[in-house]
Formats: C-alpha cells, structure tokens, sequence
C-alpha cells in the first residue's frame, strides 16, 4: 500500500506540475486579443432614440451584474445599500461589483486577461490610456448603436482630447473642465497666499507684492509672533510643493514662448527673483527648515493648529476640513486670502484647476458582456439628473431648491452631515460616488463646500486661466527621453530646496548653474522639442491658436 | 560520491531511498508545489528585462529589445549613486548592527534573571514591532528643529541653533544606521538567547570551579557555543546586503539627503511603480539577485572556512 501511494504521489505531482504549466500558459494570452468584435445587437430590448436616454427605453427585464474594476484601494466597494447607489441600482436595473486595486493590479489584469466590464484609472499618462483601443470600445460608436443621447450630455471638448490616433474616444473622465467650465464662472481656484487674519491685523495689513515688502513683512511678523513659522508652504516630498508650478501660476509665469514653444518656466526672471527672495528670507531665519522635511501629514498638522503666519497653500478644498478645524476652535483667527506675491515684471496671476484631462477615466472594456448597458450608465451619471442625485441625492428626501435657485440639503441631512458623517456616508453617500462628477455641480449649492474656504475661492475669482496646452506633454513612458525626464524633475525637486537654503547669494546662482547643465547633459532639448510637438497637437485637439 | 555510477542505477536508488522514506518525503511536496507556483514560475516574468514592456503588453507580445535595459542601467548615474548608498548603508549596518545583538544577548544572558532581565528584554524587542512608517514618523519629529533631539542639544550647550539633520546628506548613512540598530538589535538576541540557554551549566560549572573570571567564561564557553547560528546569520545577512532599507528609505528620505539616501530598492520602486518602467525595473532587480546569489555563496565558502569546513549550504 505504502508503493501504490508513493507512485501516485509521484504521478500527482508530475500531473499538478502539467497543470499549473498550462494553466499559466493560458493565462498570459488574454488582452493580446486585439480583434475588434462587433457590437452586439440590442434587437427586442428598444429602438434607439436620439432625444430620450437608452436606460429610460431598454426593456431587458433581467438585472445586469457588471464588474467594475477601480484602480484605487480606498474606493468603496458597496453598490445598492445608500440612497445613492441604490437609485442608481433602480433606474438602470444594474448590479455593480466593483474590484479595487493598486497598479500591480491593474498590471495583473491585463496580463491575466481578465478583464472587467468596465474600468477605471487615473493616470492619463500611462499606456493602459494611450493604447486604449487595443482594450477598451470606442465611446462613439457605442453611442451610435445604442446610446445616441450619450452625445448630448459628453462635453465635446473632452471627447475631443481623449480621442486617439484612431479619431475616437475611449475613455470619459470626471472633473475635466473645459473652456467653457472656465468661462461660466463655476470653478472655484484652488490656489491661494493665506495669512491668519489675527496676524494680518497686528501687523497692519500690509501690502505683501514685492520683494521688499515681503522680505520686511516676514521680518515683522516674526518679532511679533516669534512662536510660529512666517512663511509656510505645502509639503514638499518627490514633488515641489506649492513653490514650484504653483508658485509660477501665482505670479503669472508665461506658460510658452512668444512663437508657441516649450517654455522651460524653472528658469523664468521673475520667479527666479522670487526665489532669490525666499532665499534672503530663509537666511534671515523666517522659513523653518522642517517645511522641508515635513510631509503631508506634518504639514497638515501644522495648518490644523495655526502654526504658519503666511502659507502658498495649494489644494484648498482638500485643506478645507483641516482649516475648517482651526477656524472653528479660534474665532477670528482664520486663515484668510490677500493678494501676496505678485510679479516683478507686472504679470497677472493665471491660477491652474484641474484641466481638461480631469481625474477619473473610466472605460469600457471588449469584454464587457453587456456594452449597451455600459453606456447607458456613462450617459445616466452625466445627465444632470445623475449629477444632481450623486452630489446632492433625491429631491424632497434629502435637498430642496430653495428660493434663490440654490440646492439645500434638508434639515435632518444637514445635520447629519455635520455631526454623524459616518452615518451621512452609510446611508446617503452624497458626494462621493463621483464618477462623471464635476465642479459646475458643486457650484449649485453653497453647502457644497466648508466655510473655511469660501473667502479664499471668492479672492479666486477671475485669476483661473486654463493650462490645456501644458496637460500630457510629456514623452511616453519608457522611453529615453521619458527617463532623462524623470532624472531631471528629480535634480530639479533638490535644487529648488537647495536654491532656496543656499548659505549665500554665490551658493545659490551655483546652484542653478548645476542645474542648468545637469539639463544640457540630461537629453533636455530633445524634452523641449517633444513638449513642443504635444502642445502644437493639442492646439489643434481644442482648436485653440 | 555517487556520480560515478551509471545514470539507470542512480534513479533506481533514487526511488528505492524514496519508497523507503515516503512519508517524510511526502511532507516536502506541499512546499515544492509552493515553490513552483509561486517561486519558480514567475521567473519566466523576468523575461521583461530584456523587454520593452508596458501594463498592456503581455509577457509574449512585448518587443524583446536584447540587452538594451541593461546598458542603460549601466550608463545611469542614478543607479550607481544608490548602488553606493546601499553598499555604504548596509555595510555600517553589518559593522555595527551585527555585533551588537551579540553583545547585547551575553549581557542579558548574563543578568541574573528575574524581574529586570525581563523589562530589558521587552523593551529592547519593542521598536521591532513598529513598522517603518511609525518610526520615521517618530524620527522627524524628534529631529525637527522644535524636535526632542535640539531641545536637548540646546539646553546642554552643544549647539547654538537648531539643526534639522535630517536635510543634511552627509548624516544620512548614520542615520539610517543607528535607527536600524535601534529598531532590530533587541529583535535579532532572540535567536542568540535561545541558543545560549542549551548551553549545559556543567561547562560554567567547570569553568568556575577552575577559577575562570566571568569575562572568560564568555569568552570561552559562551561565545564558541554560539558560533554556528552567528555564521548563519552572517550568511544571511550578507546576502541581504543590497535588499534591504525600502521601507526606511521610504519614509526618512527628502530633496536634501536623497543623493546619500536612494538605495537600490528605493530606486527600483520609483522607477517601477512611480515611472511605469517595468522593464527597468525588472533589469535592476535581476541584476541585484545575480549578484546577491553571488554574495550568499561566498558568504558561505567562508564561513565554512571558519568553521572547520562546516557550511549551512
């Protein structure tokens, strides 16, 4: 008995070995399968209409279960239990299951071959987004065949800039703002110089644009408050802060050259001034060297309590909950909005929002089982309808339009949103389902955001200027130019701090010769001419001159 | 030595030594099944070094481009700075922090029990249990220039203002050094204590008995005893010479020290998850496993040399 069971152990694992040999085999095929196959008729279920949504005409009686796949671990898995996703469930006859996951996932599906129905990402830069068609169905033509209506609620401008070399569209994002975003007003900048108004009015509510006035202001500041940091700005980590880009848009760095070229905006006059002048004001004790070495969390813990005096605060909706805390627990205290640095050539500020390219991307995928029901779900969340009801859910059970046109939420919701915003989450879910979602609905209500921050989205107002031309200019990933890129965002993310903690005025001008020639041996003219070659194509993508 | 005999008759005793001994060797399959799937199989993946590859290729269809990735490599600064980081790290580590738990296990060895031996030892196992993130965090509190480290340099006189070492490059291989002493010395005399309680009393007994000092009952009764688990040790940890310090890495590095901070593994992670250079990536990483493979093995060749041509491998 003993043999038998030592020769079948032996069979079994030679067998188990075949197995998993084929089995994996098998596996990496998968999304090598590039034919594209037709789209499946919707014959019996409705004729399309072009004036009404296909989810109001499709008569498929059975529910639909779609897999979801979101490219994000902190993304709730839940379908069907709030009042959000449970209307959507309703009205589209749908079941949801949605699957999160980091990029090592994302990498696994594809080379598994196991593909969703539908998918969404985030960076607009990667190839999953750039070879699209090879994966994913064309937005077009599903609108064509069963969805027409789809292309009423599609902003065209967005449709225009995700098309592919192909002349379609695969994937529609959430919060792309588009020129006509920009014009109506309804998106708030997200950019701002605070100053804590208590400090603003003890030291006489200066003027802080030049220099000068700066570097004295900071000086007063600090023998007046000594306690905390003069000058504050977002952490720094990988990136640049709030003192890179951020601190370029503030003083209205040009963003091309006269003739429409790459314009290398680091080593722009005026912002170099402003640098030297952080310089000067680092050598005289008023930035704290933690500001360098905080990250996010340190910074956010410093915002919470008031430490800075001055901030180039970036990101301000995603701060509002922190300044809301502070502002809160002082009265009269809030960090308020001035006008701040300003150029030394005479420059307007051209504050930057998210851009066309948006946030989320969401496809279809050619393994979807049932396309036409995927894009009624595209076509539904884009409507105002599903806008309005995935920011501020269903009217009469949890918003009224109040008499000024504005959305309020109910009482009851109101006050569970501020005081049980676990249960407000649970139940409700408003505002966080945000696929398709999109500031111009954000600003249909005034309780869309904290009170912390309306002050300084008011001082926005009329500073925006849409970067379009700079979005997705990079060379593509894994070639050479893309990887001197990346070495030189790198040196460029150490010389800025080391620029701005120079010893002497002699360390800091090195300092920036370094760089300059760290970018000639480093490939960046040939970086230059393919920025230049994007931006001329997304000219012509946006029809702009 | 077998190998001389003809292939036929080396199989037949094979599985005659097999059938005689199934059902221990039976219990080895669930781990070779294990390694096949998840050890041996996914290195068919490594063929993305000599790839041009991207998330939508698969392993096939991606355009083989040779050698390519590896001259890169080869011409990349960057990777020479953290190969040189790492090696300059992992070596203060191995300097250092390799003596030290030994040390540290003899004097805890040598206190008399009780009460204290145990509070010791708990504390000293303690940071072993913090990840990374939470110590970090804890570091650059403690080294902000408000920071528990200035008060006190402050207020004994040594220095006359407030330093954030964490900004300086030329501090960061101590740095990491000692907080990773700090985090695993109290971990790594688990492995030595245990040994060190199999020693039979009778040799200290002896020892004592012919009038030894305590110093030279450690030197030798104690320390020869432990001798084979410190070369194991050592082979392993000398074969981690260039994997270790992500995690650290991760949380401790900023623009200021990066140029003595990237190690190898940071660098990967970057340019593999942060940059979507896979096929970079996977190259660097091969690479480090080549010569780490090289390393364990030397590692071994000499401890066996050490130990009376007794090797672990």
């Amino acid at each position: 008995m003993n043999k038998a069971f030592g020769k079948k152990g032996l069979k079994l694992c030679t067998a188990l070995m075949a197995v998993v040999l084929v089995f994996t085999g098998c596996g990496s095929k998968g999304s090598s399968d590039n034919s594209s196959k037709e789209l499946r008729s919707i014959e019996g279920r409705y004729t399309i209409d072009p004036e009404t949504p296909a989810w109001k005409l499709d008569k498929k009686e059975e529910t639909t279960d779609l897999t979801w796949y979101v490219n994000a671990d902190w993304w709730n898995t839940d379908f069907g239990k709030d009042l959000v996703t449970k209307k959507i469930k309703e009205d589209l006859n749908i079941n949801i299951k949605f699957i999160t996951g980091d990029d090592t996932k994302l990498n696994t599906i594809f080379a598994g071959g196991e593909m969703p129905d539908m998918l969404t990402i985030f960076d607009s830069n990667s190839p999953v987004v750039q070879k699209a068609a090879t994966w994913a169905l064309p937005l077009n033509d599903l609108a064509d065949k069963y969805d027409p209506y789809f292309n009423k609620v599609a902003a065209k401008d967005t449709m225009n800039w995700f098309q592919l070399a192909d002349g379609k569209t695969y994937g529609y994002p959430n919060y792309s703002n588009t020129q006509n975003d920009f014009d109506s007003g309804n998106i708030p900048a997200k950019t701002a110089f605070v100053i804590r108004k208590d400090v603003y009015e003890a030291i006489g509510k200066p003027s802080i644009g030049t220099p000068e006035e700066f570097k004295s202001v900071m000086q007063q500041i600090k023998k007046q408050f000594p306690a905390m940091i003069p000058f504050g700005f977002n952490s720094i980590g990988t990136g640049t802060g709030s003192l890179g880009d951020v601190l370029q848009d503030f003083i209205g760095v040009p963003m091309e050259t006269e003739n429409g070229e790459f314009y290398n905006r680091n080593l722009d006059e005026d912002y170099l001034t402003w640098l030297k002048t952080l310089n000067e004001v680092y050598r005289n004790g008023d930035i704290s060297d933690d500001s360098f070495a905080d990250d996010g969390t340190a910074f956010e813990e410093k915002l919470k309590s008031g430490k800075y005096a001055t901030l180039m605060l970036d990101g301000t909706p995603q701060q509002s909950g922190n300044l809301q805390i502070f502002m809160t627990e002082n009265p009269d205290k809030e960090y308020i909005a001035i006008d701040g640095p300003q150029s030394t050539v005479g420059h307007e500020p051209t504050l930057n929002q998210s851009g066309i390219t948006g946030w989320m991307i969401t496809y279809v995928t050619k393994k979807a089982k049932d396309p036409a029901k995927a894009i009624q779900i595209y076509t539904y969340l884009l409507s105002e309808e599903g806008q309005k009801l995935m920011n501020y859910g269903i009217e009469g059970e949890t918003y009224k339009v109040n008499e000024a046109g504005k959305i309020e939420f109910l009482p009851e919701i109101k006050d569970l949103q501020l005081n049980n915003a676990d249960k407000f989450k649970k139940d409700y879910r408003m505002g966080e389902f945000m696929f398709f979602g999109h500031d111009r609905d954000k600003a249909l209500s005034n309780d869309a955001f904290a009170d912390s921050i309306k002050q300084m989205q008011e001082w926005g107002k009329g500073k925006l200027k849409p970067h379009f031309i700079l979005e997705n200019i990079n060379p593509a990933q894994g070639t050479p130019e893309a990887r001197s890129l990346s070495a030189i965002d790198t040196n460029w993310n150490t010389t800025l701090v080391s620029m701005i903690r120079a010893k002497d005025e002699a360390t800091f001008d090195s300092t920036l010769a370094a760089y300059k020639s760290f970018l000639k041996d480093n490939n960046w003219d040939k970086i230059a001419e393919i920025r230049t070659e994007k931006m001329k194509s997304n000219k012509e993508k946006l029809g702009l001159k | 030595m077998n190998s001389k005999k003809p292939m036929g008759q080396r199989v037949k005793e094979f599985v005659i030594d097999y059938k005689r001994q199934w059902e221990i060797q039976s219990m080895v399959i669930p781990g070779i099944i294990f390694m096949i799937i998840f050890c041996f199989i996914p290195i068919y993946g490594l063929t993305i070094a000599f790839k041009s590859y991207t998330v939508i290729d698969t392993l096939d269809s991606a355009p083989w481009v040779g050698l390519d990735n590896f001259r890169i490599i080869l011409s990349d600064k960057y990777f020479w700075d953290a190969v040189v980081n790492t090696l300059g790290i992992s070596f203060l580590k191995l300097a250092i922090g390799f003596v030290i738990p030994i040390i540290l296990s003899v004097m805890i060895y040598e206190l008399s029990g009780g009460r204290f031996k145990k509070i010791v030892q708990t504390i000293s196992y303690l940071p072993h249990f913090l990840s990374w993130i939470v110590l970090g965090g804890m570091l650059i509190a403690w080294f902000s220039s408000s920071g528990m480290f200035n008060e006190i340099l402050l207020n004994l006189g040594i220095i006359s203002k407030p330093v954030n070492i964490l900004l300086d490059a030329n501090k960061y291989w101590w740095i990491a050094t000692l907080s990773d002493i700090w985090k695993e010395a109290g971990w790594g005399t688990i492995l030595y204590l245990a040994i060190m309680s199999k020693i039979d009393p009778t040799y200290y007994e002896a020892a004592k008995i012919d009038g030894a000092s305590r110093m030279r009952q450690i030197w030798n009764i104690t320390l020869p005893n432990m001798k084979p688990i410190i070369s194991l040790n050592l082979i392993l940890t000398v074969s981690g010479l260039l994997g270790s310090n992500l995690d650290q890495t991760l949380v401790l590095m900023n623009s200021q020290n990066r140029a003595k901070a990237e190690v190898i593994n940071s660098y990967v992670y970057r340019m593999g998850m942060t940059q979507g250079d896979f096929s970079y990536a996977t190259a660097v990483g091969l690479g480090v496993s080549i010569v780490s493979v090289i390393l364990l093995i030397s590692a071994n060749k000499v401890s066996s040399k050490l130990n009376d041509n007794q090797s672990v491998l």
